[in-house]
């Protein structure tokens, strides 16, 4: 892959005054509602925090020195680890799932990619207060399970790691089939077939060329994921223990519960560096032999 | 039967057959060419031998054992795909080893049987290429040189050269012969180019609405055309409607034309006469008249095509005939009169 810049084109006379217009709409739109707010973020971080949730400007790395702390960093390698196998468990269900959605039928596509397009419809709020009642001693789920004689006693499926993490999965899943299905949908279907004709099963046939061929889609949607789970808030709030929280609940505890907002300011900004990191990393893996 | 054997192999697709009945045998080691228009069925044949696609009923059997119901990956046939399916994430050797690699074989086995191919297919020290970084024909010898690796009993190959400028493929297409002939392995190629077919072919499979319409010898597929569609298909052929008489008479226009004796089955009134061009024959002005075998036209026009002339001649009204004939008509001019013999073992009668 080569991104070679365009040629050079002579230019209309007019042509750049009509497209600095058309671009001034989103340059505006993001200096207001991302730059802004970041500047602010920023400056909010480096002021001197005050009792009683107040701050005072100031230029200080008070608070920076405060994320080195131990209790700290354990939640931010947490809610790393714990982004970290949100992605992999939701690549291991997503990619099969988009694979063999695109090997249907038309009809049957366009039936599975509705029903997808669905489930996203549903708020986050909404779907983990279902999967609260659903998990709770009382829920049809505790139920079954008493029922079918794998549970002894009704006894609640939450507040714990796994309850968050099936919390989350639900929530990016429908994502990551929508995102993955068009790379699926153009992948030749004569690379697996030339494998097996030279003895490979379709299981190491999957490994060894339908994965690899489709390495840089996968290393995006893991990105995608991981973004969108690091920084959870209400999934591990609502079925979580505190030691399952996240840098996003911790964070909001900072600012509203102890009220040190400089702190919280600081906290997340290495939260968006580090997003910001990740996505830079994800773009160097991508970049390396991809394929022709 | 040591070989390939085919028994009445279909394939439905939504109640329309691509594949209809076809039965065949192929003698181990042989050079056969799946020859046909496109939608004939010679690409759904190919994938249910590769076991790519399942039959709708019928058998297939190797050396006498029915292998119908074995996998791909079982029958482990090498093939070469129309887009090469080359893995664009493995290096040359690394796609050439691939069967090697399934198969548990050391590293040091690996690169010897990856070294030997490559020289085989004349592309020895690229090993560490990227796919990416070669050309066309490169890419054709890795394919192939990939298919190879795993000694496969049964070689297949899908419209492998239809990609490559004509001199590429001809170069190609001398290289499979030879690379055939050498591993004397049971080779199958599926091909719209006639002359690729007769060139390569040991026998030609000339396929059409997904049944076999004849099978042969490249020059006995050619000679003697099994009916029209072979005719119209393979080479070109003159079809000129006429009356038939008798076995072995028929009238065009006012002519009546002695013919190949046709065969027993009852063609109507109405048949078609099929001639090669090059087997018209310009007749001697001086002769007589008598020959029964001689059709007098109007010059329509006259292609001169370096080696060849191609005379369009118009003859009893709207049939037009064409003839090529190395350098005989120098000196005709459209608009002329002309007599032409064609003689009675080339002229093929069909149903219409």
């Amino acid at each position: 892959m080569s991104l070679a810049p365009p040629a050079a084109k002579p230019r209309r006379q007019g042509e750049g005054l009509a497209q600095a217009v058309i671009l001034a709409g989103p340059a505006i739109f993001l200096a207001a509602f991302c730059v802004t707010p970041l500047v602010l973020l920023v400056q909010l971080s480096l002021s001197h925090h005050q009792d009683g949730g107040l701050w005072s400007p100031g230029f200080e790395l008070t608070q920076y020195r405060a994320l080195g702390e131990p209790t700290f960093l354990r939640v931010v390698g947490f809610s790393l680890a714990l982004a970290a196998s949100a992605a992999a468990l939701t690549l291991s269900l997503a990619f099969p799932a988009a694979y063999f959605i695109s090997r249907m039928r038309r009809r049957a596509q366009v039936a599975w990619l509705v029903f997808i397009l669905g489930a996203l419809s549903l708020s986050e709020v909404l779907i983990v207060f279902a999967f609260q009642v659903l998990l709770s001693s009382g829920g049809a789920l505790v139920k079954a399970l008493v029922d079918l004689g794998l549970m002894a006693a009704p006894q609640s499926l939450y507040p714990n790691l796994g309850a968050v993490l099936v919390g989350l999965v639900y929530l990016v899943l429908p994502y990551v089939i929508l995102f993955l299905y068009p790379a699926v949908s153009r992948l030749d279907e004569e690379m697996p077939q030339a494998a097996a004709t030279m003895g490979a099963s379709p299981l190491r046939t999957f490994f060894l060329v339908t994965t690899p061929l489709m390495r840089g889609p996968l290393v995006s949607a893991a990105a995608l994921v991981v973004i969108f789970t690091v920084s959870s808030y209400l999934t591990p709030l609502v079925l979580g223990r505190p030691e399952n929280w996240t840098v996003g609940v911790h964070l909001s505890n900072t600012a509203l519960d102890a009220g040190d907002m400089p702190l919280a300011a600081a906290q997340a900004v290495l939260l968006v560096t580090a997003v910001v990191g990740l996505l830079g990393l994800v773009r160097w893996i991508g970049g390396q032999r991809a394929p022709a | 039967m040591f070989g390939l054997a085919i028994d009445r192999l279909s394939k439905t697709y939504q109640g329309q057959p691509a594949v209809d009945a076809v039965s065949l045998a192929i003698p181990h080691g042989q050079f056969v060419c799946f020859l046909g228009p496109s939608g004939c069925g010679k690409t759904t044949l190919l994938r249910m031998i590769a076991g790519l696609e399942a039959p709708t009923s019928g058998s297939i059997s190797l050396n006498g054992r029915d292998i119908t119901q074995d996998p791909p990956n079982v029958r482990k046939f090498g093939m070469v795909f129309q887009s090469l399916a080359l893995f664009p994430h493995l290096t040359v050797g690394e796609n050439v080893a691939f069967s090697l690699r399934l198969q548990g074989r050391t590293g040091s086995e690996r690169r010897d049987r990856v070294d030997a191919l490559l020289k085989l297919v004349r592309l020895s020290g690229l090993e560490k290429r990227a796919i990416g970084e070669l050309s066309g024909g490169q890419r054709q010898r890795v394919a192939i040189a990939r298919a190879l690796a795993q000694e496969p009993q049964v070689f297949l190959l899908d419209e492998p050269f239809s990609a490559l400028d004509a001199k590429l493929r001809e170069e190609m297409q001398a290289e499979l012969r030879q690379l055939q002939e050498q591993l004397k392995i049971t080779t199958i190629l599926v091909t719209h180019d006639q002359r690729e077919a007769m060139t390569l072919a040991d026998s030609i499979v000339v396929m059409g609405e997904g049944r076999i319409q004849q099978h042969g010898a490249p020059s006995d597929v050619y000679r003697a055309p099994a009916n029209r569609f072979v005719a119209n298909f393979v080479g070109l052929s003159n079809l000129l409607q006429v009356e038939v008489l008798d076995r072995q008479t028929v009238r065009l226009g006012e002519r009546v034309l002695t013919v190949t004796p046709m065969p027993e089955a009852g063609l109507g009134a109405r048949a078609v006469l099929s001639i090669r061009p090059e087997n018209v024959q310009l007749a001697d002005p001086a002769a007589p008249c008598v020959d029964s075998n001689t059709v007098v036209g109007r010059i329509a026009s006259i292609r001169d095509m370096g080696a060849n002339m191609e005379v369009q001649l118009d003859c009893d009204g709207g049939r037009l005939l064409t003839v090529v004939r190395s350098r005989e008509w120098i000196g005709a001019v459209a608009g002329e009169e002309a007599r032409v013999w064609l003689p009675k073992e080339d002229c093929r009668v069909f149903g219409a």
